[in-house]
Order: C-alpha cells, then sequence, then structure tokens
C-alpha cells in the first residue's frame, strides 16, 4: 500500500505535467462549442433588449419595450399556459408509458418481435415531422379524418372526437402526437438502462426470491435505471419546452390561440411580424421557464455525481 | 472482476480498432466533405462578398423597341453574367411558371446563368425566414419575388434594396400598368419593384355544376349571399355552403373583407387598414362583423384543421359549393382536373355596390449589395416585357400587370373577362390582405382575431381587440405610406 | 378470471397502441399511390383507383440528390458531433476542475434555447466564416447545434461507469486519451449509439437552419419535401412517396445501430 501510494503520487506528479495537454483534448471542443452556444444566447438576450423591428438589425437599447409590450398581449398568458400543460402532460406520460413498454419488452413480452416493435416506434423520428404533421391533420379531421372514419366503421360513432378544431380539446390532441413521435427514443434509453448486468443479477435474485413482475419493476429496477430515467426526463422536458412543429404543421397556433406556444410566438413575431427583439424577448422566456425547471433536476444530479 | 474486464478489453480491442477506425474514416470523410463542399460552394453560391459601394447610375444607352421588347444593354465587363433569385414558384403548374420566367429571360439575355433558390411557401412564407436571417447577415441575392405593400415596405426601410426609378422611367412602365398597381411598389416616391402580374383576392369559386342544378346564380353581394347559401343548405343539407379552411388564419380575413368591403366601400376600406378610423366607433365594421356572424351557421365547420388548397378541395370534392379564395386558386383547380368554366365558375365578390378588385402582385426588385446588379436590371426589363407576362401569367394564374396585353391570351373566362373589366377600370384595384396595406406586425395577429372570431363570434371582443392591435402595432403610422384614391 | 380479464384488455391496449403507430403509415402509403384529385376526395383509408406506383419514379428523380446532400451532412454532423460529446462528456465526468460544474449546468440550460432564437445569430455567425451557403457551413451549423446535446448526454451515460475500469490501467501508466479511447469507449458504445441516433434524427428532419443556409446545389431532403409539395398546387402524393423513401436511410441507420445496442450485455455501462 505504501509503495503503491509513493508510487500514486509520483505517476501523479509526472501525469500531470503530461496530462493537461491531454487534458485539453477534452476540454477544447467543449469549450469551443460552449462559447459559441452562449455567443448566440447572449446575442439573443441582446436583441431582447433591443430596437430591433423590421428586416435590417437595430442594435439600439431599448430596455423593456419589448417585454412590456409583450405582458400586455393576452396571446403570451395564454402561451405561456399551454407550454407549461404541455410539460405536465407531454412529459410524464411518456415517461411512464415507456417505463412499462420497455419493461414489457424486457421480461420478453415479444420475444421475436422485440426489435420490430422498437423500429416501428421509432420511425416516426426518421420522418420529417413537417410530413408526420400533414398526415396528424387528416386522421384528426373530424367529418372525413382517418379516426372518426374508422369509429363510425367500427359502429361506435359516440366516440368521435372534434379533435384539433375544437378549442376545448386541440392541445390534448396534440400532445398525443408528441407522445408518439418520442416514445421511441424513451424506450430506447430505458431499455439501454435495463440491460445491465447487476440489474440482471438482481432480477434473478428476486425471481429466484418469487417476486412479481410488477414488485421486480417498482422495487429493483425503477430505483436502479435513475441514471436513464434522469436523462430522458431532461430531454423530455425540453423538447416539450421547445415545441414548434408539430403545433406549426397540424393547427399554427388556433383555434384561437388555444394550441399556441411560445416557440410558435417566437417564430411569428421574428419571422412574419418582423418583430425581432420581440421574439428574442420570447425566446428568452423559455430560457427562464427552462431555468427555473432545471435548477432543481441540476441540483439534484449535481449532488449525486459530484458527490 | 478485473479478469472480467481484461477479458472484455481484448475483445473490445478489436471492436474498437474497427470502430476507431470507423471514426478516424468519418472526420476525415467530413473534412474532405466539407473543403470539397465549400469549394464547389464558393462556385455555386455567388454573393458571399456583399459590398457595399453599389452605383446605381449605369452608363450605357439603350435600344428599345415596342412589344414585344427586346431590350438590349451593354453591361460592365468585370460583372459576371449571373442571376441569384429567390421565389416560391416550386411544384406543378407554378414550376412551368417558373420555367417560363427563366425561359424567356435567356431568350431576351441568352448569355446568363440563373442560380434560382425556389423556397416552397405560398406568399412567400417560408421566404421570410430565409430573407429575414439572410439579409440581417449580408448574404443577399440579386432578387426576391415580394408581394409589394407592406412585406416590401419592410425591405425598403430595412434598406435592402435599390430604387429602381430609373428603370421605370426608361421602360415607361407606369404608362403600362394600373395606377393602383403601382402604387402598391412606390413607397416615398420611389419606384423599388417590378410588378409581374396582379393576384385578385376577393373571388368566389362555386360548384358550376351544383349550380345549374339548384338553379341558382352566383351572389353578387350579401343579400344575395345569404339567399344562396340557405337555399344550398335546405337542398343539401350536408354540404356546406361556404367552405373554407382558417389553419393559416388569413383565409378568415378574406371572407371578412368581403363583406367589409360591401358595407365600407372603398375608400373606408382603406381607411380602415390605414389605420384611419376607430374600429370601436366604425359602423361598417361592426356591421361587417354581424354580417359575418349570420353567414357562420352556412360556413364548413371544422375549417380550423384545414389549409387553404384543402378549403378548395371541399368544393372538389362536394363537401362545399363555394368558397372564397384569390386566383391562384385558379392553378389549384387545374391541378385537380377541373377546367374553369366547366366544373367551376368564378366571380368576384361582391360586385354591389361598387365592383372592387382586391390584390397583390407577384414582383421584383434590385437587392442593395447585389452580386450581379446589371444583369438583375435586364432580368427586371424582361420582367415588364408583355411576352414574359403572357408567358408567366397564363401558367400560373395571375392577372397580367400590363394592360396593353389582349386579355384573350388567358384560356378561361374568368381572368378574360376579369382582365377586360379591369383595362377599363384600372383604379378599382385595391391592396389585399396579403400585399398588406397595414404593417405585417398587425396583419398576422389581425388574422388570428378573424379567425378567432368564424370559430367563436364574439364581436365586442373583437372590436375591442382589433383597436388595440392597431394601437400596440402602430397601424396609422407604419400605414401611413399607402395611398389610395384619395386617401 | 381476473387475470384472464387483464390479458384480455392489455391485448386490446396493445392492438390500439400498434394501430396507433401503423395507422398513419398506412395512410402515407395509400396517399402516396393516389392522384391530388383523388387525395382531394378525403377517404384516406382507401385507395381511389389504381395504385399510382411511378408517383415513386416521379418522386425519386425530384428527391434522389437531395437525398445525397442530407445524407453526408447528416452522417457527418452526427460523427463529429458525437465523438466531439464523447470527449467533452468525459471531461465533464472526469475531471473534478472547478469549471465542470458550472460549465455542466450552463451546457444543459443551454440546450433549452430554442432554435428559431439562434437561426438568425448562426447565420451571421456562419456569413462572418465565409462558410455560409456550402456543405461545411451546413454540417459545421449542425455540429454547433448538437454537441451541447451530445455532451449532457454522453457526459450522464460516463458518470454511471465505475472508475475502477480506469483506475487499474492508470496505475498500468496508461494516459488519458489512452485510457479514454482504448477502455472507455468500447464500454460506452451503447451510450454512443443512443446519442448518435437522437442526433441523427435531429439533423436528418432539422427544416429551418437547413432551408435558411441551403442552396439548390446542398439542399436537404427536408427543404425539398416542402419544395415538393409546392406552394399552390399541394402535390401531396408526391410528397409522400418522397418521405417514404427518405425514410429509409434514417431507418437503415437505426437497424444497423441497433444490432450493437442489443448486445445487451456491456457490463457497468448504463447503471442507474
Amino acid at each position: 500500500m505504501v509503495s503503491l501510494g509513493i508510487g500514486v503520487k509520483k505517476e501523479k506528479k509526472r501525469r500531470f505535467r503530461v496530462s493537461i495537454s491531454e487534458i485539453l483534448i477534452f476540454l477544447l471542443p467543449l469549450i469551443f462549442f460552449t462559447v459559441i452556444l452562449y455567443l448566440m444566447v447572449g446575442w439573443t438576450f441582446y436583441i431582447s433588449f433591443s430596437n430591433w423591428e423590421g428586416v435590417s438589425p437595430k442594435y439600439e437599447f431599448a430596455g423593456l419595450k419589448w417585454y412590456k409590450l409583450m405582458f400586455n398581449l393576452s396571446r403570451f398568458h395564454i402561451d405561456v399556459r399551454n407550454n407549461l400543460t404541455w410539460l405536465l402532460l407531454g412529459v410524464f406520460p411518456t415517461l411512464l408509458i415507456a417505463i412499462f413498454l420497455a419493461y414489457f419488452l424486457e421480461i420478453g413480452g415479444f420475444k421475436k418481435g422485440e426489435s420490430l416493435i422498437r423500429t416501428l416506434i421509432l420511425y416516426p423520428a426518421s420522418m420529417s415531422f413537417i410530413v408526420t404533421g400533414t398526415i396528424w391533420s387528416w386522421m384528426y379531421q373530424p367529418d372525413k379524418g382517418v379516426i372518426n372514419t374508422l369509429l363510425r366503421l367500427l359502429h361506435l360513432d359516440f366516440l368521435q372526437s372534434k379533435f384539433v378544431t375544437d378549442q376545448a380539446t386541440a392541445n390534448y390532441w396534440l400532445i398525443l402526437i408528441f407522445i408518439w413521435q418520442y416514445l421511441g427514443f424513451a424506450v430506447i434509453i430505458l431499455q439501454a438502462s435495463m440491460r445491465t448486468t447487476e440489474l440482471q443479477e438482481m432480477v434473478e435474485a428476486a425471481i429466484i426470491d418469487g417476486a412479481s413482475k410488477l414488485d421486480i419493476l417498482f422495487r429493483i429496477i425503477l430505483p436502479n435505471i435513475r441514471g436513464g430515467i434522469l436523462i430522458l426526463l431532461s430531454l423530455l422536458l425540453i423538447s416539450a419546452l421547445k415545441v414548434f412543429d408539430i403545433v406549426y404543421i397540424v393547427t399554427f397556433g388556433g383555434p384561437g390561440y388555444s394550441t399556441d406556444v411560445l416557440a410558435f410566438f417566437m417564430y411569428i413575431a421574428t419571422f412574419q411580424q418582423h418583430l425581432v427583439a420581440l421574439g428574442a424577448g420570447l425566446a428568452v422566456i423559455i430560457f427562464l421557464i427552462a431555468f427555473i425547471i432545471i435548477i432543481p433536476y441540476t441540483i439534484y444530479a449535481m449532488k449525486r455525481w459530484f458527490a | 472482476m478485473t479478469e472480467d474486464i481484461l477479458r472484455r478489453k481484448v475483445s473490445r480491442r478489436r471492436a474498437l480498432s474497427t470502430a476507431g477506425k470507423v471514426a478516424i474514416g468519418a472526420i476525415v470523410a467530413g473534412v474532405v466533405a466539407g473543403i470539397g463542399g465549400y469549394y464547389s460552394g464558393l462556385s455555386a453560391a455567388p454573393g458571399k462578398k456583399v459590398t457595399e459601394k453599389v452605383t446605381v447610375t449605369e452608363t450605357t444607352t439603350v435600344t428599345k423597341t415596342v412589344s414585344p421588347t427586346i431590350v438590349t444593354r451593354t453591361t460592365s465587363p468585370t460583372e459576371e453574367r449571373k442571376l441569384e433569385i429567390f421565389h416560391w414558384w416550386t411544384a406543378g403548374g407554378e414550376r412551368e411558371a417558373a420555367d417560363a420566367m427563366f425561359r424567356v429571360f435567356k431568350k431576351h439575355y441568352p448569355d446568363v446563368t440563373i442560380v434560382e433558390n425556389p423556397v416552397a411557401g405560398g406568399g412567400g412564407v417560408s421566404h421570410r425566414v430565409v430573407l429575414q436571417a439572410r439579409l440581417s447577415a449580408g448574404l443577399p441575392p440579386d432578387t426576391w419575388q415580394t408581394l409589394g405593400g407592406a412585406e416590401l415596405k419592410a425591405y425598403v426601410d430595412g434598406g435592402y434594396l435599390v430604387p429602381i426609378d430609373d428603370l421605370w422611367e426608361e421602360l415607361k412602365y407606369a404608362d403600362v400598368i394600373p395606377k393602383p398597381l403601382a402604387d402598391m411598389v412606390t413607397i416615398e416616391g420611389h419606384r423599388w419593384t417590378v410588378p409581374l402580374n396582379i393576384h385578385i383576392q376577393n373571388i368566389l369559386y362555386y360548384d358550376k355544376k351544383l349550380f345549374s342544378e339548384l338553379n341558382l346564380s352566383p351572389p353578387t353581394n350579401y343579400d344575395e349571399l345569404m339567399k344562396t347559401v340557405k337555399a344550398i343548405k335546405e337542398a343539401k343539407p350536408k354540404k356546406a355552403p361556404l367552405g373554407l379552411g382558417t389553419k393559416e388564419k388569413w383565409e378568415a380575413a378574406f371572407v371578412f373583407d368581403a363583406l367589409f368591403l360591401e358595407v365600407a366601400g372603398p375608400e373606408n376600406y382603406v381607411k380602415f387598414y390605414k389605420g384611419l378610423s376607430d374600429p370601436k366607433t366604425d359602423p361598417a365594421f361592426r356591421k361587417a362583423l354581424e354580417r359575418l356572424k349570420e353567414l357562420q351557421p352556412y360556413i364548413y365547420p371544422y375549417h380550423a384543421g384545414l389549409t387553404w388548397d384543402e378549403s378548395c378541395g371541399l368544393v372538389v370534392s362536394g363537401d362545399a359549393a363555394m368558397v372564397t379564395m384569390g386566383t391562384w386558386a385558379i392553378g389549384y383547380f387545374i391541378s385537380r382536373g377541373w377546367t374553369p368554366g366547366k366544373e367551376f365558375g368564378a366571380v368576384n365578390f361582391p360586385q354591389k355596390p361598387a365592383r372592387i378588385l382586391l390584390g397583390h402582385t407577384d414582383s421584383y426588385g434590385l437587392a442593395k449589395g447585389a452580386p450581379h446588379p446589371n444583369t438583375c436590371r435586364d432580368w427586371l426589363r424582361t420582367v415588364a416585357s408583355p411576352d414574359f407576362q403572357i408567358a408567366v401569367d397564363v401558367t400560373q394564374g395571375g392577372m397580367f400587370a400590363r394592360l396593353d396585353i389582349d386579355p384573350k391570351e388567358f384560356p378561361d373566362p374568368i381572368r378574360q373577362e376579369m382582365q377586360i373589366y379591369l383595362r377599363n377600370n384600372p383604379d378599382k384595384l385595391i391592396l389585399d390582405q396579403h400585399g398588406s396595406i397595414a404593417p405585417f406586425s398587425f396583419t398576422q395577429a389581425y388574422w388570428d382575431v378573424m379567425a378567432a372570431f368564424i370559430t367563436t363570434p364574439d364581436i365586442d371582443k373583437t372590436i375591442s381587440d382589433v383597436a388595440t392591435l392597431m394601437e400596440t402595432y402602430k397601424v396609422k403610422e407604419e400605414a401611413a405610406w399607402y395611398h389610395w384614391g384619395s386617401v | 378470471m381476473k387475470s384472464k380479464a387483464w390479458y384480455i384488455l392489455i391485448n386490446i391496449l396493445f392492438l390500439i397502441f400498434l394501430f396507433w403507430y401503423v395507422l398513419p403509415i398506412y395512410v402515407m402509403v395509400i396517399t402516396s399511390l393516389k392522384t391530388p384529385l383523388e387525395i382531394t376526395q378525403r377517404t384516406y383509408l382507401f385507395l381511389g383507383g389504381a395504385p399510382h406506383f411511378e408517383n415513386y419514379l416521379q418522386a425519386f428523380k425530384l428527391s434522389y440528390k437531395s437525398l445525397i446532400n442530407s445524407s453526408i451532412i447528416t452522417v457527418v454532423a452526427t460523427a463529429v458531433s458525437t465523438f466531439l460529446g464523447g470527449l467533452g462528456g468525459y471531461f465533464l465526468s472526469r475531471f473534478k476542475w472547478r469549471i465542470s460544474k458550472p460549465l455542466f449546468v450552463l451546457i444543459v440550460i443551454g440546450m433549452f434555447i430554442p432554435y428559431q432564437a439562434v437561426l438568425i445569430p448562426l447565420v451571421q455567425l456562419m456569413a462572418a466564416t465565409k462558410l455560409a451557403l456550402t456543405y461545411a457551413g451546413l454540417i459545421f451549423s449542425y455540429i454547433i447545434l448538437n454537441v451541447p446535446t451530445a455532451a449532457t448526454l454522453m457526459g450522464t451515460f460516463f458518470f454511471s461507469i465505475p472508475k475502477e475500469l480506469e483506475e487499474s490501467a492508470e496505475v498500468d501508466g496508461a494516459s488519458k486519451t489512452q485510457i479514454f479511447f482504448r477502455i472507455i469507449t468500447p464500454v460506452a458504445a451503447p451510450a454512443y449509439i443512443s446519442t448518435a441516433i437522437m442526433i441523427f434524427t435531429q439533423i436528418w428532419n432539422e427544416f429551418l437552419v437547413a432551408l435558411t443556409l441551403s442552396t439548390p446545389y446542398t439542399m436537404p431532403i427536408t427543404v425539398k419535401l416542402a419544395e415538393i409539395k409546392g406552394s399552390y398546387v399541394a402535390l401531396y402524393n408526391l410528397q409522400m412517396a418522397a418521405t417514404l423513401i427518405s425514410s429509409l436511410i434514417p431507418l437503415l441507420f437505426f437497424l444497423l445501430l441497433q444490432k450493437y445496442f442489443i448486445r445487451g450485455a456491456l457490463a457497468g455501462a448504463l447503471k442507474g
């Protein structure tokens, strides 16, 4: 032990001099891209306080002008509410369904068909959202759309819905599309987390002890795949907060503003209304919401991993 | 444990070396592709070096003959004969129109190379994104398709266009197009683009076979419209008398404008969108909303989920009897196999008490800092020429900008009739929702309010919303540039 | 009795679930075989007449160049992003320098900025580096947009790898880079693969940046699909056919990578 200790210390010293350049290999790309990322974030921050409306850049300082305008628009408040709905209803159902589905696949629910199912639920990700959104518009049309037509064929007329043409329900149907898109990734990440030998061993032991399938899921698997769940959770939160494509194609924020979200408003403000500063302000708001949500998460992650 | 790891390490070694080789290969490929792309990009994408020094004054003389116009021009020897052009005519009939544009251009000027950047999205929806980003980064093309009106003003205010008064003088263009059309592209006394067509907004398309079956004639004002929709509803309860698709929101404003124009009359229409009348006290605005509310039950109920083309599709599939849409729908109907005058008819709406055409134009200008300004000017000359407009407008679905072209060039009776009307009444043309009298910051939000109204017709709320929008987006100031008649 | 009812219920739910995924694809295929007029009838579940397989020919002719473009751009950008993300993630997980914590937080938060917001500064940046309208510009833009994601993903994956592996190698005198490339990387293969799949998808389907920075020569498939549909004529049939053709490439990518993924017993890779 003693010799090892000395050896380690010596090597540490020697390595320290050498490894600076080595470590730079790992550090530099990271710093480079973080700097660029934050240059762009900083640009957005600055522009939100500038006077840029119109096509050409105007960089003069304008204070809180656009924030004031933003807060006076009812659209903004509806958006924030919608975004929070998305966060709640988009992220957690996806997570839950993915956990059960991943578990189901792991316990051999579909032995031969497993990769088929996985490919099937990954398929939406292989296509442009512009096109999948168009298809979902057609699925959701109340009079001749796919779903209602099927329901009528099956004599289940009473189950028909007005889907996204009804202000009260539109958001939920959009969130369903989100779940549809992201389930594939979720299951992959969770399955990867479940496939560690330690976990397999624990599960085998539990089976010997006679634990039920659900018991195994809740008592053994879930506590041990926390890493995967946390990664997944952050990815889903980010995607839900930034959601744009689905809204753009399927409802364009309508009917009224019932499906409007901040990222969509940001797009319209910047590129259609030419109010670039307002758009930047909206991006900042998204950022701030993210900050509020992500802080507890990072504190937790920090405690766990940097401890 | 360590043995395990070591064992895996050994079998990993092979996997690693292949993985490593793949990774290195990918990176090398990437670098090579990048460098190759860079150099091919250099030759393919001109205009990366943007110089602010653009001399507007040219030197040499021109010989010009009256139609068919072949204009020759000597250009400075240093400029490459290339045109970098942005447009949104990308598929089907529009693509043919774009090809026609370039065919005629090459006929006039055989030595040019055309580098086109087609960005799909009618009305320039995606266009605005690309231009906003590229212009603020200093990467302008030579010219781009623009609708005139407030959208054009945004580019003018940004300083991205060069005034082309000299070109208009040379071509005497103001003499051959309707004055209101020229005014759409005239801002602060200068001409900024060359219109190549006119697209009319307020057209009512109807299912001709249905109308003859029910012995109906196309309505020309609101009272007739209400009679018609009621008759259709009685005879065919499953069919929506008026089809509509409000997904992109502006379609709702089209319907409203059709009613508003009749109630307000042309001058008050213009005054309203110039922000000169208060929505809260304007009797015409309120009345038009009331009328729209009356009409609402006869409108296709699931409009929120349809795009404009799908709303025209409602007429084709028999789910609706009529639809208000612009002249570009003619191309759509044709692509579905319907012939103008046979399966469908179209009339301006309203036609009483006055028949006004609400329209916008597709036009091209000269970018400031354009990589090839002289070639661009030649392009603009071509755009203004009759053979260009005949070749392009007939295919694309718009009307001729030039009034000296024979309306019979149109294969369909609908546009023939409208062109003749325009010829005889060139002043009856007002800028519409797409081209926009009011600034786009207002117009976008206004469309949202109108689309919401059709879903839930709350008159008072709509009036107060619109009034707020007019203030928030300073419509009176921003729309002051537009003039029509005495307004 | 109870378990039988459960069994039936679960099976029905599963069927509905499968339908949920198969139905949209079915509609796409049916639509791709129609004429525009037939699509207008909105009989989404059935063909309007004979299937028009020639749509695929036409769609392929229109889109194959863009498919090549997208493939090159996406593969290169994904490979580089994942690789650099791996490097960065390793730093975050192993080196407890004072800079690590705040850097990590910054990166995660930075990922929340909507990409529409950074479109304009990104284009300005590309223009300044004279790379704007080239392959390299597009690739570089996507790398910029995706390295933070890659680094975070890989970083969190790396956290779960026990340090014992490296420590024993360190004792033997291996350098950090040697350890990284020879020991850590193979163990983290499923992490690399999940990250690569995610980033590949994001780049392949990305529209706004592609729209703004592409030229007709470098046009990726997402922009091309919009072009195929057209501004006024709405040629959904061709668009659907082209989409189905183009979706084969990411699908192939998934299937290929999933092979490595399924060899699940990559011990210690993803402990919770």
